[in-house]
């Protein structure tokens, strides 16, 4: 399983952009905003990294957004993005694949269709929204305004979402299937989630995330897009270089296995239930990042420590994790920027069951 | 408030025309096709909305294309429905 | 382009408003039967009552471990995994030791759209989380994975209307790829009052028993079910010596580009997904049985297969097989994949049920009677919203 990475596109708490990614992990700076929520009759203020999709503007006008919801915007700027790094803006797109990872797909849309419905009676249940809170009504508005042709997907599967997406990227890259593959993950913030949130984990939303205290509960929510665009290894260096392998498993039969000396990120996000298998999985030693307390906790967050291992390799940097990320139990995490050396990194992301994904990524 | 001008505002709002105002909106120009450029689906919701705001229904897209001529042809379409 | 390896499909499971397993389905569609019904699980406030095709009958019981409240859809999905490894003679003991991929496409099945709870949460009551709970627990590969201790890629298609012809697809390309030796590929989907109001909203359903491309076609009935493939490496059936039924020969797909909801009527994205299939499957038009198309029964989507399989496949014989099953959404290209599949061995296809009259403005009908067919490859076929078009090609089994 190989591809080349010619472009990312990235939204986040952070804010949007290859360069706004970069400054953010130089300076560790975490962005969430504070929202109110109502539980059992209280109102709370709880963090969430929220995204501003406005930049979206300098690619498409107020007419061709106008149905387009939160959701589809943060896909369209990433996907944007994505295409204006690698410079592929105006290629021809006819031959393009689009494939969008998503853990909980459009459920501002979902909800406020069930809104109309309630409010005013099934018959004024509106179209529009049905129509946009169909998991794979953003990888369509992706291939409409892109006028891209080759096949289309859209994946669900909470955090393996990513993996498995990117699986059949590879695959259709190899079987010529397409050209190239425009791959994202997209998740959007949610009242509804945020509601949950609180009474799964406690009516005390954490004060920042420190997700290698795996016994702790520090997860914040996260939203935003992480897009890539995929073609096939042509022989020269791309600068983001290439995903070299990808794994897929679950710990009942199989472990992770990082190649070598391979830089580690870890997708721990704070989350107790998954929190218990970093810390019986990672190989004793390793060289290990956490950068998720920059994006939050989201299911496709393994596009986001995609994307820093994508800008890594073009900076030949690895960056540092951001501070106050939790007491280090025993881990090698790097507390200072330091040289990648050309060396692999490895993307490792486990579900709370169990299941988990590692993606590497090297310069050659 | 006069009928076509709630109507038009129904629509701008409703559709999510926000670069045009009610004054853009000529009392017997055609809603579909060329104009406002409105497609199959903002029929729909279109429908959605007259049921919404006025209780009339349109049965099928049939009665959508007589109502939805224009402005004025839906005024009249609405208007009939609700006098009768 | 090199043709693709063909991959053995070594066990079927199917449900739905037809039967409950393939053997009850098939005899429906050959008996011409068909009865759609208001929904009897939920009610709404339209002032008709649209028909839909519900399961009735009780699905058998699938779980070893009860531990999960799980939704109707992942349920489905079980009943449709069970039937599908038994035929192929696989144990659960005998999964557990090699790498098996799950791949299923849904719409229902991964939307969160409880409307008990959500009604509740915004009324601003304390709301029982069990709905939030069941549909964490309800991813319909993750289900099926985690009931048979299956440790290979597991991944949830929601590619809308063509979920389950694409999972088809790329669970094919898993075994070809050498990444798994086995993979239970398929779609499920309940009935919810959410889609039907959804549908409804969109003035392309009929309240009447669909007519797929009938002249008097008014729009498609919902349906419900589930159905899954065993596909396996060629190598492991030969070892095993068991029967296919079928091999997966290729799968094409494309997207039309073109808008939200509507096909694009020039047909470009479904006959680009036909070109690339046939392209794939070292085989020619000329070998194609027949045709079993996505015909939902909507102006729309019937007008285009129409054009574009009497430009493609001219006097091949076609059908819709909706008209038994209602529209399953992502369950509905694995039913079909399914149907197809036993059409192809029986070399005979039903009746395009609801079609009676032509339509003056369709260049090419579906047959109206029952129907022998020659020909050694069968085509599936699904439009999906969103400009989705897939296409998986069947050859003939040894079974």
């Amino acid at each position: 399983m190989r591809a080349a990475i010619r472009g990312l596109g990235i939204v986040g708490g952070f804010g949007s952009g290859i360069e706004k990614l970069k400054h953010t992990l130089i300076s560790g700076k975490r962005t969430p905003k504070l929202i109110q929520l109502s539980i059992k009759k209280r109102t709370i203020e709880m963090p969430v990294y929220l995204c501003d999709t406005s930049p979206l503007g300098a690619f498409l006008n107020k007419r061709a957004l106008r149905r387009v919801d939160h959701f589809s915007r943060l896909a369209l700027l990433g996907s944007f993005l994505a295409m204006e790094d690698a410079d592929m803006l105006q290629a021809d797109h006819e031959n393009f694949a689009i494939i969008i990872a998503t853990g909980y797909g459009a459920s501002n849309t979902t909800f406020s269709f069930l809104d109309t419905a309630f409010d005013d009676g099934d018959a004024c249940a509106s179209p529009t929204l049905f129509s946009n809170s169909v998991h794979n009504a953003a990888a369509a508005h992706v291939s409409i305004l892109l006028k891209a042709r080759g096949p289309n997907l859209t994946v669900s599967q909470f955090e393996m979402s990513v993996p498995s997406a990117m699986l059949a990227a590879c695959q259709w890259l190899e079987d010529r299937v397409a050209d190239a593959v425009l791959l994202g993950g997209v998740d959007e913030y949610c009242s509804v989630l945020g509601y949950c949130w609180q009474r799964f984990f406690g009516a005390d939303p954490p004060v920042s995330m420190k997700p290698v205290e795996w016994k702790t509960q520090s997860a914040i929510i996260g939203e935003g897009s992480a897009f890539f665009l995929l073609t096939r290894d042509e022989g020269d260096e791309p600068k983001y270089g290439f995903i070299t392998d990808i794994q897929i498993g679950h710990v009942r039969k199989y472990k992770p296995q990082s190649p070598g000396d391979a830089f580690l990120f870890l997708g721990a996000d704070g989350q107790k239930s998954s929190g218990i298998y970093y810390n019986r999985h990672i190989p004793h030693g390793a060289r290990s990042a956490v950068y998720t307390p920059l994006y939050g906790s989201l299911p496709v967050g393994l596009a986001f420590d995609m994307a820093i291992g994508a800008l890594s390799v073009r900076e030949d940097t690895v960056f540092a994790t951001p501070k106050h990320a939790g007491k280090d139990s025993g881990l090698n995490i790097f507390g200072k920027e330091q040289c990648l050396n050309s060396e692999r990194i490895s993307c490792l992301k486990f579900s709370c069951d169990g299941e988990f994904a590692m993606i590497t990524m090297a310069g050659t | 408030m006069e009928l076509n001008e709630k109507l038009k505002i129904i629509i701008i709002e409703e559709l999510n025309l926000e670069d045009i105002t009610p004054a853009d909106i000529a009392d017997d120009a055609p809603l579909f096709g060329e104009g406002l450029g409105l497609d199959s689906l903002d029929a729909v919701e279109l429908v959605v909305q007259v049921q919404k705001h006025f209780g009339v229904e349109i049965k099928d897209m049939e009665e959508g294309r007589v109502a939805f001529q224009s402005i004025n042809a839906l005024n009249n379409f609405i208007k009939e429905r609700t006098t009768a | 382009m090199t043709p693709l390896p063909p991959i053995p499909v070594t066990g079927i499971g199917c449900l739905c408003a037809a039967g409950n397993n393939l053997t009850e389905c098939m005899k429906s569609l050959f008996a011409g039967k068909r009865k759609p019904l208001p929904p009897t699980r939920f009610s709404s406030d339209h002032q008709v009552a649209y028909p839909v095709f519900e399961i009735r009958k009780t699905i058998p019981a699938t779980r070893s471990n009860q531990r999960h409240d799980i939704l109707f859809t992942a349920e489905l999905a079980l009943s449709a995994a069970k039937e599908a490894a038994e035929n192929a003679g696989w144990n659960r003991e005998m999964l557990k030791n090699r790498r098996v991929g799950v791949c299923i496409g849904t719409t229902v099945g991964s939307a969160m759209n409880n409307e008990e709870f959500y009604r509740s949460y915004r009324d601003g009551d304390n709301p029982n989380m069990d709905p939030i709970v069941r549909f964490l627990n309800s991813n319909p590969a993750r289900a099926v994975a985690r009931e048979y201790n299956l440790t290979g890629p597991c991944q949830t298609v929601v590619n809308a209307c063509s979920s389950g012809t694409d999972a088809i697809g790329l669970g094919a390309s898993w075994i070809r790829s050498g990444i798994c030796d086995v993979v239970l590929a398929g779609g499920a989907d309940e009935l919810c009052r959410v889609t039907y109001n959804g549908f409804i909203s969109l003035m392309i359903t009929d309240d009447s028993p669909c007519k797929p491309f009938d002249a008097n076609r008014k729009g498609l009935n919902l349906g419900e079910g589930a159905a899954i493939l065993v596909l396996e490496s060629t190598d492991l059936c030969r070892s095993r010596k068991h029967p296919y039924h079928a091999t997966v020969l290729s799968y094409g797909s494309a997207c039309d580009a073109h808008h939200l909801t509507a096909p694009a009527q020039d047909g470009r994205g479904l006959m680009r997904a036909l070109n690339a299939a046939i392209g794939r499957c070292n085989r020619s038009p000329a070998d194609v049985a027949f045709i079993n198309a996505h015909g939902t029964g909507t102006p729309d989507n019937d007008q285009v297969e129409s054009f574009v399989l009497h430009k493609m496949f001219p006097g091949i014989p076609y059908l819709s097989t909706k008209g038994y099953t209602g529209h399953a959404l992502g369950a509905a290209g694995a039913i079909e994949a399914a149907f197809t599949i036993a059409c192809l061995n029986a070399g005979k296809i039903p009746a395009s049920i609801g079609f009676e009259n032509p339509d003056p403005e369709l260049p090419a009908a579906p047959v109206k009677h029952q129907t022998e067919v020659n020909g050694t490859i069968a085509i599936t076929q699904s439009l999906a919203f969103g400009g989705n078009n897939a296409v998986v090609i069947f050859g003939k089994g040894n079974s």
